[in-house]
């Protein structure tokens, strides 16, 4: 009896164990087994798998809803709490790795504060990730490193003597409303490569975005600060527009982000012994976009970006509804009249070809178009 | 038994000796000196993660009694422009080397005594004034050295220096590890103080272990080896890279304790007392020659 008794109060207290899970415990369709090695872990130890980094985040916000300031005060003794801007950063994350580039390990919950793994200590037991202070410095520095070239502390920690000053508390206060200035889109990139043949590549960055409907982080996704933010280096950003850029990084690094899609084309596509003119779909196709069609994105016909699929130059491989008695003929600036509405589209435009002008000698002798129209002109459009 | 003959006394010596050299292996294991514990500590220096800040310079120097600048001197980069050496003057110095992975963020390394687990100088040292010690380090005794400067030349890798500047009680100088700082339970100067932790002190197998693991997540960050896991049948500290040592300028060692030959040579000549034997032997020969010379000449 006494056994039966032990027994139920050993399972008892598990089933109390497990169910107290405090606020910040991440409540959604993961399985324990994810993130716990044991089976029952407790606060002292949580026996807590190495979760794959990034992986596990679930948490993603867009920059402009996340905090504005993070003050990061724990670990100040010779210097004040450092005042993070952390919408801007988030901002400029976005192109560089997003919240998980800071957020690694934190779980499908609220966001984990930093300390929440990195203890204060440096001397500790548990030495598989940094402490606190290395942490943030791990965070911060590397990319402040790349475009400053300097390791210098008072970059982000202003000196506790120096605070008193009322300017500096200032400053400080001016930090907490900036925000990050509107990313100014260049239009067309040269690059200069080193070979002899096809010396120049041409980008159309304008229509990478607008017309291929590539998305930012499509290419920006490892982005180094130091491309805005290096003032001293001659890059992208600082480069007055169409002047070639000579290369500075290596040639797989340069490849990487046209690789993407770019990756069975021809190397003449995009290297060529001249400065190359825009995209022209009549120059790549043979089939030139007029009236309607010009000023569609690609995606609109062929499908979603990266993998545009061949269409041919039936209205019907795109409009799938056109067909005789669905068909608005005024939309392309001529109503047809009542006698013509049945005809069938092959019997004025031959073949269904309809870059070709439309005939109607196939039931008329003495018509001609555009002399003779199967209609009316619709008032504004164009015929 | 008032006169003990020339036999007797032989014998009682080398009975003698081999007692008192069995008793010091066995005492040795019993002491914290030359011996390698399984809990032995080390240090993981992880160059991806260093930003070359050179405040462990600073803190080794400091907390070594070394003349030094001021820590905010210590940011100038221009240092690096040339290779530099641990010297008598500073126990660690940091080296940049290009960053194949990113041009913009050069590698730094730290370099300083590796505190082999079968470390050369210790083994080269005629005096014993070297010493490893059971937290791992290796650690010089001024006490005990004669100036003779073997340890410098059976490095592996050049660390020890030797004050020459100074007449008077000239010292060798290299990193111990911060043994009179960790004695207490503090961490070595450099590792309490790096801002970015590329410096993890801990015990070497764990080191070992997180060492892999971080090479198993980020395979592309890291060249698959451990600097120092099995050189020179294995240091204290241990080193992750991003590129091939050979071109942070680690030397190329092999896995075999770099005492290893020099010592099997050493004792296998002395092994059975073979040369005093066959020395006192010649000796002994001589002069019954030239006794037996002389008693015939006259």
């Amino acid at each position: 009896m006494k056994k039966i008794i032990m027994l139920w109060a050993a399972l008892a207290a598990i089933c109390f164990a497990q169910n107290k899970i405090s606020k910040n415990h991440p409540s959604t369709s993961l399985t324990c087994k994810t993130c716990h090695a044991c089976e029952v872990p407790t606060k002292q130890d949580p026996c807590l798998n190495a979760c794959p980094r990034a992986s596990m985040v679930t948490v993603y916000q867009p920059a402009e809803k996340t905090k504005n300031v993070v003050t990061l005060g724990e670990i100040s003794k010779k210097y004040m709490p450092v005042i993070f801007q952390h919408r801007i950063h988030a901002e400029m994350a976005e192109m560089s790795g997003g919240c998980t580039t800071c957020h690694h390990y934190n779980t499908s919950g609220p966001i984990q504060p930093c300390k929440n793994c990195h203890l204060l200590n440096r001397k500790r037991d548990d030495i598989s990730k940094p402490d606190l202070e290395a942490a943030y410095h791990r965070q911060c520095i590397t990319c402040h490193r790349e475009w400053s070239h300097q390791n210098n502390c008072v970059s982000c920690h202003a000196l506790k003597s120096s605070m008193l000053s009322s300017a500096e508390m200032q400053k400080a206060k001016a930090l907490e409303s900036k925000t990050h200035p509107k990313l100014v889109v260049p239009k067309k990139l040269v690059f200069q490569t080193n070979d002899k043949d096809g010396k120049l590549v041409t980008f159309f960055h304008d229509e990478h975005i607008n017309l291929f409907g590539a998305k930012c982080v499509d290419c920006h996704q490892q982005q180094n600060c130091s491309m805005c933010h290096d003032k001293g280096k001659a890059n992208m950003v600082n480069n007055p527009e169409g002047m070639p850029i000579k290369m500075q990084k290596s040639k797989a690094e340069h490849h990487k982000p046209c690789f993407t899609c770019h990756q069975n084309d021809d190397c003449s596509v995009c290297h060529k012994d001249k400065v190359a003119g825009p995209f022209n779909h009549e120059i790549r196709t043979g089939w030139a976009l007029n009236r309607f069609h010009a000023k569609l994105s690609c995606t609109k016909c062929h499908g979603s970006s990266y993998k545009f699929t061949k269409l041919d130059n039936n209205c019907i491989s795109c409009h799938k509804d056109w067909k005789p008695g669905t068909f608005k003929h005024e939309v392309t600036g001529l109503k047809l009249s009542k006698n013509h509405l049945d005809a069938d589209c092959s019997d004025c435009h031959i073949n269904k070809d309809f870059s070709k002008p439309p005939t109607c000698t196939n039931c008329h002798d003495d018509k001609s178009f555009p002399k003779d129209k199967p209609g009316t002109l619709v008032a504004g459009k164009r015929s | 038994m008032g006169k003990q003959n020339r036999r007797d006394f032989l014998k009682t010596t080398a009975i003698a000796g081999t007692a008192i050299s069995g008793l010091s292996i066995k005492s040795a294991k019993a002491a914290p000196k030359d011996i390698l514990s399984e809990d032995r500590m080390g240090v993981l220096v992880d160059t991806t993660v260093c930003i070359g800040c050179r405040n462990c310079e600073w803190a080794c120097k400091t907390a070594h009694d070394l003349p030094t600048q001021s820590l905010d001197k210590y940011s100038d980069r221009s240092v690096f422009k040339e290779m530099r050496r641990p010297d008598e003057s500073a126990l660690t110095v940091v080296n940049e080397y290009p960053n194949p992975q990113n041009s913009e963020i050069p590698t730094d390394v730290k370099v300083q005594c590796m505190h082999c687990d079968h470390p050369a100088c210790v083994s080269a040292c005629i005096v014993g004034a070297f010493s490893k010690h059971e937290n791992g380090s290796v650690v010089w005794d001024t006490n005990k050295c004669i100036g003779c400067r073997y340890c410098m030349v059976a490095c592996p890798f050049q660390v020890p220096a030797f004050q020459f500047d100074k007449a008077l009680n000239p010292q060798i100088k290299k990193c111990d590890f911060c043994f009179e700082r960790t004695k207490v339970g503090k961490l070595p100067a450099c590792v309490e103080i790096c801002p970015v932790e590329a410096l993890t002190y801990g015990n070497r197998n764990d080191l070992v272990k997180i060492a892999r693991e971080r090479i198993r997540r980020n395979p592309e960050k890291y060249v698959n080896h451990i600097f120092g896991e099995y050189e020179v049948g294995g240091t204290s500290w241990l080193y992750l890279a991003n590129q091939d040592f050979s071109k942070l300028q680690f030397p190329k060692l092999g896995d075999k304790p770099a005492p290893g030959v020099s010592e099997s040579i050493q004792h296998g000549i002395f092994a059975y007392f073979v040369p005093p034997v066959s020395l006192y032997a010649l000796l002994g020969g001589l002069m019954w020659i030239t006794k037996r010379k002389n008693e015939s000449e006259e």
